[in-house]
């Protein structure tokens, strides 16, 4: 968990734009972090505002974190499902040990900066009816790399 | 705050770092502590060998650096080994590292004749019952050409001439056989 507490230490003095957290709503064992997000500038979600959740499991970093919105404030975007779900190849198949939260945090505000039209995924609602709890659980398809 | 954290880091973990060992350029890529039993991979970039070897053994069927994706596999790393290294016995650490990869400088003297075969592929074409013929003369060129360093500066025109004689004969030896399967 010492590389945990390097990227909470690194994220805390040096984040990316728009990303920032708070240590002290990160437990003592850092295994569960939340992560604000903000909307890019001049991008469809300008002004607004995302909370990430984080869980890490024992094996990171080489196991991908799982990685959700949290309720209230869900992103409209096509490849966020409405229960906060992100459909991203880093967080499951194209994970890497040299990726951080830092890094997974700059993947989402370029997936929301790409954006060019606010809308659900197509099967947002058999998918949010049917998945499992964890999104790391779903076979994701990766089709699309233009958002 | 982060300056002064990293320095304290590197004297409790590596020993004597000098100041520019505190810019993370020599901090493993998975870790992101000063990098332990480092090896680096063919693309260039730094890992604690255990931290490596954890990847690899995740991802058995498709290692990939996990900085840039090239192709990445145990032979294909490279350990470093420091000068103060050697001090600490690199062999207590599990996995051990891979061993560091020696080639012989090649030696002229002792070169395999391939260059030349070049050259005696005319004795090659005439099939099968020249073939064995064909190898004769390549072995007897191959001599020749090998020969002619140790003339010194004047490569010897009589190799030549020989080559030429020799080539002749075994051309005429090389139809002659081809006209006996012919007619046989």
């Amino acid at each position: 968990m010492r590389r945990l507490q390097k990227e909470l230490l690194n994220l805390t003095t040096d984040p990316p734009p728009g990303v920032t957290v708070d240590p002290e709503e990160i437990g003592d064992n850092l295994s569960e972090w939340t992560v604000s997000v903000a909307g890019p500038a001049s991008s469809l979600y300008e002004g607004e505002t995302f909370r990430l959740n984080f869980r890490f499991s024992q094996k990171y970093p080489f196991d991908s974190p799982e990685v959700v919105f949290m309720r209230p404030n869900i992103p409209v975007h096509p490849h966020i499902y409405s229960n906060g779900h992100i459909c991203l190849s880093i967080l499951t198949d194209d994970w890497s040990p040299a990726l951080s939260v830092a890094s997974v945090c700059l993947s989402i505000t370029s997936m929301l900066s790409s954006c060019k039209d606010k809308k659900r995924p197509p099967d947002d609602a058999f998918y949010v009816k049917t998945c499992n709890k964890n999104p790391k659980k779903t076979r994701w398809w990766y089709h699309d790399d233009t958002v | 705050m982060a300056g002064v954290e990293n320095t304290g880091e590197a004297g409790a973990t590596g020993g004597q770092e000098g100041p520019e060992a505190s810019d993370g350029a020599y901090e493993c890529n998975i870790c992101l502590d000063q990098a332990r039993d480092a090896v680096v991979s063919m693309c260039g970039h730094l890992f604690c060998w255990p931290c490596l070897h954890t990847w690899l053994e995740t991802r058995r069927n498709n290692q990939v650096c996990p900085v840039c994706k090239a192709a990445i596999s145990r032979d294909k790393v490279i350990p470093l080994y420091g000068r103060n290294s050697s001090n600490k016995d690199p062999r207590n650490q599990l996995p051990p590292r891979p061993p560091g990869q020696r080639t012989e400088p090649e030696n002229q003297g002792t070169t395999f004749g391939g260059v030349n075969f070049g050259d005696t592929n005319f004795h090659m074409s005439f099939g099968i019952g020249a073939f064995p013929l064909g190898f004769f003369a390549s072995t007897l060129n191959f001599g020749g050409e090998r020969l002619n360093p140790h003339a010194g500066l004047q490569p010897g025109q009589q190799f030549h001439a020989d080559d030429q004689m020799l080539s002749k004969l075994f051309l005429g030896l090389g139809i002659f056989c081809v006209i006996w399967i012919l007619l046989a």
